[in-house]
């Protein structure tokens, strides 16, 4: 982690809060405007497309029915549910629009997603051991985590996950992995499952059953449109939100690093544990203005939208404190989360000559070491595990 | 601004409703995640139509009339859902400035007969100084606008035959007695009425023309108007001058409206006159501060929903106090981030402990963590 000095944390801390306070005195009309824009193009979309998804036999209307919902349910998800769920419209004053009381369109409960998200995530982001999204204790994504076999396969986890976004989402607060161990009981998950079972069984009914039975003759091709929505959602949001903490260059974080932190502390670990991605306009409002994860972890209750004005001011302070702003194309920064799931499928000694980029070091060595080859530094590898075996 | 603080709200009857009301609201929680799914339509509907919104009851402006330098009438025409009131009630304009929803409590100052007749009614706005919402309603509103309002609540005063009277009005607290004496005239009834109505001057009398047309179709009205400071050498307040010249005074059912500096004094007044109890009404009417107070934190907290109060010294946080006065909040972060803790507060100030910035003193949603109180403070916990 980069280190800065106590007085520079409270410098930093000042000049961010500064910031924060500039724009928490502006709030006003314009962000009304935006995020009832927002929900009448949300409104007009889902409308729209469940209105065209009976006629989905024609190839074309199931495209189109598929595509509007898909795209509503990511606008419901990411700039309205996510944000609204920060807080970020509370000073709104509209019972619509209240952290307290907004129920998304997704599997996970509201009330979840503020202990597992707004809490644990935003509280002690990229803390090995205490966030959970880092992973979803189901990806090994650095070397803290001691290496087993299982990890081999994690790249069938990736997949899962993204592909079942929802569903993943959903179970987190389960810890399933805690079960396992014994760390938590099931009876302690009571409610939570009770919770978890009435809204999943309320989002499979509202999708599977009562639209198809509204529209039976052609109930299989409602079912088929709403399941391809519904992917079209888990595989972009999933995409996002692993694009916001674990590319190449973001870095994670020990308890021991954290014990006591100052807020200035806070504030660095947000801003070096998270990355942007970059794009079109479009690309923005349908990430939810996660695209700009290093401006929304720094102030997570600022209308999103916003990040992309602050993000400038950002950019200046990292520059000013001498620390790295993480931001890339979206494709670009995609494809480093994927490298780096697959590095840390690796046992540790084989990653750190595969893909010495993960290094601690950022990969320096591999300079010195240029002329070994994939095949000769496998080799190598082979032949002294033999000869330690032997 | 005015706010009747001793106004109950009209339960909506919701769960006498009908087989298809709880039919319509599980829909709306399998299919729209929320209660009332009419909201959820809301956003296309209020473009289409701002009188098909749910959420609040529309109500068109009809007119708007100067009463005084610094008060006027507005006519609404509500939406006809909205259900209509009794002589005496308060409503609340539900209104939007600068991304923000607002929502302030008046009377209503006509009969109830105007809404029954011709779908209108009156309220009457006086503007505070340095208040940071009338000033704004009395010249962001034009006639034809749509407003929000809210069902009527608050206690009924049908008038009733028989009894005499005392009507004791402050300022803008003349609202509701108008609405009062407007439906007496409307019945016809003959009781003896008296009406102390206290003003600065006489430029600040509300409602003078409608008062002058009462008292030619009320016989028994004695109306009776003092301009306390019109001379301001010589002050003429409420005092047992201005009772001694009320006929049977015991035997009068007595309403109060006003500033709660005139409430407090016309009680004692009265009670010392020897009126019983539970012959005196009254609707207490207080000016909201307008200036943020900024002197030492700390105050009475009143957690509504536990009905548990603390003195806070103003040296905790919100919801340290809770949790010193045996309270579960939820909470997370404690340090404003999360908002796990956010709560409804129904009035009072707080600062924010973050901003240094204090909060309106109406209702709206506040981070307790990083919260203290400044005065007395009510939160729904």
């Amino acid at each position: 982690m980069q280190k800065l000095s106590d007085e520079q944390l409270e410098n930093l801390a000042q000049d961010l809060d500064a910031i924060r306070n500039e724009h928490m005195a502006d709030l006003g009309q314009r962000d009304a405007d935006h995020i009832r824009g927002i929900i009448r193009l949300h409104r007009t979309l889902e409308f729209g497309g469940r209105a065209l998804m009976p006629l989905g036999f024609i190839p074309p209307f199931l495209l189109a029915g598929m595509t509007s919902l898909g795209i509503a349910k990511i606008l419901e998800n990411m700039e309205i549910g996510h944000n609204v769920m920060h807080g970020q419209y509370d000073w709104m004053n509209d019972p619509e629009l209240n952290s307290q009381t907004y129920e998304w369109d997704t599997i996970c409960t509201a009330d979840s997603w503020k202990r597992t998200h707004n809490y644990e995530h935003h509280t002690f982001t990229n803390v090995i051991g205490k966030d959970r999204d880092y992973g979803y204790a189901v990806l090994r994504l650095e070397d803290e985590t001691p290496w087993q076999p299982k990890h081999l396969l994690q790249m069938i986890n990736f997949i899962n996950l993204s592909v079942f976004f929802q569903w993943g989402v959903g179970m987190h607060e389960l810890e399933f992995e805690k079960l396992r161990s014994g760390e938590v009981t099931l009876s302690e998950k009571a409610a939570f499952l009770r919770d978890f079972a009435r809204k999943g069984g309320r989002q499979v009914f509202k999708d599977y059953v009562f639209f198809p039975a509204l529209t039976l003759p052609v109930a299989p091709v409602v079912i088929a449109g709403n399941v391809g929505a519904n992917l079209i959602r888990n595989l972009w949001a999933s995409s996002v939100i692993f694009c916001g903490h674990f590319t190449e260059e973001a870095e994670s974080f020990t308890e021991q690093e954290c014990e006591n932190e100052s807020r200035g502390h806070w504030y660095l670990r947000q801003m070096t544990g998270s990355s942007n991605f970059t794009g079109p306009g479009w690309v923005y409002t349908l990430s939810g203005h996660l695209s700009h994860q290093v401006e929304h972890h720094v102030f997570p209750d600022i209308p999103a939208y916003r990040y992309r004005e602050i993000s400038p001011q950002i950019q200046a302070v990292c520059e000013k404190y001498g620390l790295h702003y993480n931001s890339a194309s979206l494709p670009r920064q995609y494809a480093t989360v994927v490298k780096r799931v697959a590095a840390f499928s690796l046992p540790d000694r084989m990653r750190e000559r595969l893909l010495p980029e993960f290094n601690e070091d950022g990969g320096q060595r591999r300079s010195q070491d240029n002329s070994a080859s994939l095949v000769s530094r496998l080799r190598n590898r082979v032949t002294s595990t033999l000869s330690a075996a032997a | 601004m005015q706010e009747p603080v001793s106004a109950e709200r009209k339960s909506d009857g919701s769960h006498s409703r009908l087989f298809g009301r709880d039919t319509w609201r599980w829909l709306g929680q399998q299919i729209f995640n929320r209660q009332n799914p009419a909201m959820y339509f809301d956003p296309l509907l209020e473009t289409i139509n701002p009188f098909w919104a749910q959420r609040y009851i529309p109500a068109r402006v009809e007119a708007i009339e100067s009463e005084t330098h610094d008060s006027k009438t507005l006519t609404l025409r509500p939406a006809r859902r909205w259900g209509g009131f009794r002589a005496g009630q308060h409503l609340n304009l539900e209104v939007e400035k600068d991304g923000r929803w607002h929502s302030r409590p008046f009377s209503l100052s006509c009969a109830p007969s105007h809404w029954e007749q011709d779908g209108t009614v009156t309220v009457t706005i006086k503007k505070v100084a340095d208040g940071e919402i009338t000033p704004w309603l009395l010249e962001h509103f034009r006639a034809g606008d749509v407003i929000g309002i809210s069902r009527a609540y608050g206690e009924d005063h049908t008038p009733e035959p028989g009894d005499p009277m005392l009507f004791i009005a402050g300022g803008s607290g003349i609202t509701p007695v108008l609405s009062q004496l407007e439906a007496m005239a409307d019945r016809h009834l003959r009781n003896p009425v008296t009406l102390l109505y206290f003003v600065r001057t006489e430029a600040d009398v509300i409602g003078g023309h409608k008062l002058q047309t009462l008292a030619d179709s009320l016989p028994n009205l004695d109306l009776r108007i003092v301009a306390a400071e019109k001379d301001p050498q010589n002050p003429d307040h409420l005092g047992p001058q201005h009772l001694q010249g009320v006929n049977g005074l015991t035997e009068r059912q007595c309403f109060l409206c006003g500033p709660p500096g005139l409430m407090e004094h016309a009680q004692n007044l009265l009670a010392d006159a020897g009126v019983p109890d539970e012959r005196i009404s009254s609707t207490l009417f207080s000016v909201g501060p307008g200036v943020v107070v900024t002197e030492d934190a700390g105050g009475r907290v009143h957690f509504s929903r536990s009905n548990i109060t603390v003195e806070s010294a103003g040296d905790r946080r919100l919801l340290e106090e809770a949790e010193a006065a045996g309270l579960n909040p939820r909470y997370g972060c404690r340090m404003g981030i999360c908002h796990q803790c956010a709560c409804r507060k129904a009035s009072g100030i707080v600062i924010n402990q973050h901003t240094g910035q204090a909060s309106g003193h109406g209702g709206e949603t506040v981070q307790l963590c990083i919260s203290v109180p400044v005065g007395p403070v009510e939160l729904e916990l």
